[in-house]
């Protein structure tokens, strides 16, 4: 992974230093609470309903074994012993002091880790595939792109003010695990006929109040052209994005109102202009940073391990978890370990101190010292030699980070909601509790299949329930919380906005109405039809009978 | 009112000129963007240096028949956070080559010191009460990704500057040019 060299040391210490002085100012008046608020953002510090938040990046979800330990001993030391990953591969803590924070980020930047411009109306985290580097089904490594963006974009000199957020998704695999079509910005990387890498550019997707799906601008952009093309797109946004409607101001509006040709036309006339000068770095940097993310030297094995197929047999829920937690890798021999954050009756995301520490010894033991995490709230051990998976699998199942659920009905994404969150209607975690309770027969969900559902408690679609199989969205109805079902949503490649079924439920009717959802499904599915395509063949009206009909 | 200078130039002493008053001989005036357009050349003749006054709402094109009657630019931020007026100073240096001096007027903040100057401004207005923290702001960065328009490689080029001009030692510990500040 990337190794910060003394530039990147030098500018991360001298942003501790720069947030200690802002707090400072601010704790003597200097500055007033407007003036700090979107520097303390810049820095991933939030105020929510009980308590500061503090948000750390994880550059493109990739993490070392080190750095999850410093984030374990920061759960530890500042805040009440646990974490929460996030839906931008980002970690929160919830508890965190005012005073104290300033002392996080050294402790970060002591691990080059960092919490610039995880929140703010400036370019955030740049997220990615989770299984990058090492699955079996990419064109490329999409991390050293990641990197070269992350660099670019921080404390750049013109976009850190812009009208709204601004989100780059990229991934390298044609599965779509990076939900890139829902992004700001997506881009895909490509081989052409020649051999040469290049990205397919998307712009105008998003979630919020306005759900749409970006749109495509180009086919092919060379990686040397990659910096400057991002930069006449900021640019045109930047100069035209509205800036009277915080609700209007996201990209997607903009790229709706103007129209991709429109847009394109002008990013295109702008990028010509500015190719030429020194945005794009020397082919030398492309290079530097790609050595950092050279595949590890993996001896290759074989793929059948009796010890494992033995166990599988023996064990259901081994068996489970194989089916469901791991995947190809392109060593053979190897494989791809999801550590499901999302234990039955537990809030999805959370991980304490204890178990960020024995994800790390577990990475130090079995996974080259790397760890992932997904965008779906859980982390991943790459590159595991398969014939070690019935011992790692004891040890996560002891430590309560055995749940064999990912990609399944339970794999629930779900924003923190109301129990945290300032800007929440309805709660969230309660309801994916209640959903994973329901639901808590393995066997069952092994039979119902790949099936994602995602809760946001309130229109910002933290919790993703536009691209949700299933989604739910909390709303206030006159003072009580109100849940909205939403159907056939996908974050993948074959991206589509999900579509509100009828009324809206309590927080138990809602419950009631997916057991119904999935019975419609099971009754009507043909042979091996997943959730997603069996709703999109059937259509909405024969579940809208089965959640609201009267007989 | 302070005045701080980012880049050492000569700052310019200048008049906002009312709606409809006239420049005195000689002196040195600053006028709205509409009002610059309109102008004959008798105002020109009379004048000292003309400056133009930009809000954020301006589009860049329209800067295009303003440069070469200019003497100085001033982006007037309407707010901190409206990011435009970084654009408009980046237009004015990369698209119609001014070498004037750009001025940020304006609620703009300390922690914005490095991002102006970085823009293409070369000197802002503020209160004199915030003049140590704008000065202090100006020295806390050692290095950037990008390269910008202070004049500063970025770190990806300096990293691959053959028998570079600039050894890492120097950026490192680079200090930012003596500047002159006065209030004005």
């Amino acid at each position: 992974m990337y190794a910060y060299d003394t530039y990147d040391h030098a500018m991360v210490n001298a942003r501790v230093a720069e947030f200690r002085d802002q707090v400072e100012r601010r704790v003597k008046g200097e500055l007033t609470e407007d003036e700090f608020k979107p520097l303390r953002l810049m820095n991933g510090l939030y105020l929510q309903l009980h308590a500061y938040m503090l948000r750390v990046a994880i550059p493109y979800g990739t993490l070392s074994a080190n750095q999850m330990r410093t984030l374990a001993h920061i759960a530890r030391k500042y805040d009440k012993g646990y974490s929460h990953f996030t839906t931008r591969q980002n970690v929160q803590f919830n508890w965190p002091k005012l005073s104290e924070t300033p002392d996080i980020l050294q402790e970060l930047a002591d691990v080059e880790m960092h919490a610039i411009q995880t929140s703010g109306n400036c370019i955030r985290n740049v997220t990615t595939d989770q299984f990058a580097g090492a699955t079996a089904d990419e064109v490329a490594d999409p991390r050293p792109y990641a990197e070269l963006i992350r660099q670019w974009s921080t404390f750049h000199p013109e976009f850190s003010f812009l009208p709204r957020k601004f989100k780059i998704a990229i991934t390298g695999a044609k599965q779509d695990r990076a939900a890139v079509k829902w992004h700001d910005i997506g881009l895909v990387v490509k081989e052409n006929a020649a051999g040469d890498i290049g990205f397919e550019v998307l712009a105008g997707g998003g979630m919020g109040r306005t759900p749409l799906i970006a749109k495509p601008m180009r086919d092919f952009l060379p990686v040397e052209d990659l910096l400057s093309y991002l930069e006449a797109m900021l640019r045109v946004y930047n100069e035209q994005g509205r800036r009277d409607n915080k609700y209007k101001a996201r990209i997607k509006i903009l790229v709706d109102a103007m129209g991709i040709e429109e847009y394109t036309r002008q990013v295109e006339a702008e990028w010509e202009k500015i190719r030429h000068i020194p945005i794009d770095v020397p082919a030398a940097e492309v290079a530097r940073i790609k050595s950092f993310f050279a595949p590890p030297p993996l001896a290759v094995l074989a793929d059948e391990v009796p010890d494992v197929d033995d166990l599988a047999q023996k064990n259901f829920i081994f068996k489970s978890w194989l089916a469901n937690n791991t995947g190809s890798h392109k060593v053979p021999g190897y494989v791809n370990v999801t550590i499901s954050l999302k234990p039955h009756g537990g809030i999805p995301g959370d991980a304490s101190d204890e178990q960020m520490d024995l994800v790390a010894d577990l990475a130090d033991s079995y996974s080259q010292s790397e760890i992932r995490v997904s965008h779906e709230q859980n982390l991943i051990l790459p590159h595991v030699a398969r014939r070690d998976l019935p011992a790692l699998w004891s040890k996560l199942d002891a430590a309560g980070l055995g749940s064999p659920n990912a990609g399944l009905l339970t794999d629930i994404i779900a924003c923190p909601g109301l129990d945290y969150c300032a800007l929440a209607n309805t709660r969230s975690i309660p309801i994916a509790q209640s959903i994973t309770e329901r639901f808590d027969d393995l066997k069952r969900l092994m039979d119902i299949g790949p099936l994602k559902i995602k809760i946001s408690g309130c229109i910002n679609s933290c919790g993703h329930h536009h691209a949700g199989h299933i989604g739910i969205l909390g709303v206030d109805r006159k003072g009580t919380e109100n849940y909205q079902l939403l159907l056939g949503g996908s974050g993948a490649e074959d991206a589509s906005k999900a579509e509100i079924l009828g009324p809206g439920l309590d927080e138990h009717g809602i419950v009631d109405a997916i057991e119904k959802v999935v019975a419609v499904y099971l009754g009507e599915r043909e042979d091996g039809e997943e959730f997603l395509s069996a709703y999109r063949r059937l259509g909405a009206d024969i579940f809208k009978e089965a959640v609201y009909g009267t007989h | 009112m302070a005045l701080i200078n980012l880049t050492s130039i000569q700052p310019t002493g200048y008049t906002v000129l009312d709606d409809g008053a006239v420049p005195g001989e000689g002196e040195n005036v600053a006028i709205g963007v509409d009002r610059l357009l309109h102008e004959g050349d008798a105002f020109f003749a009379t004048a000292g240096s003309v400056g133009v006054i930009i809000d954020t709402e301006t589009p860049f094109a329209k800067l295009t028949q303003i440069v070469e009657k200019i003497g100085f630019a001033i982006v007037d931020f309407p707010a901190f956070a409206d990011g435009r007026g970084f654009s408009l100073a980046v237009r004015l240096r990369k698209d119609f080559g001014f070498k004037g001096e750009i001025r940020a007027t304006g609620p703009v903040i300390p922690d914005q010191a490095l991002f102006l100057l970085r823009a293409g401004f070369d000197t802002v207005e503020t209160t004199d009460a915030r003049k140590p923290a704008f000065e202090a702001a100006l020295e806390r960065f050692p290095a950037f990704y990008q390269t910008d328009f202070g004049g500063q490689l970025s770190v990806a080029h300096a990293r691959h500057t053959q028998g570079g001009q600039i050894t890492e030692e120097q950026r490192l510990s680079r200090k930012a040019p003596e500047r002159q500040r006065e209030a004005s």
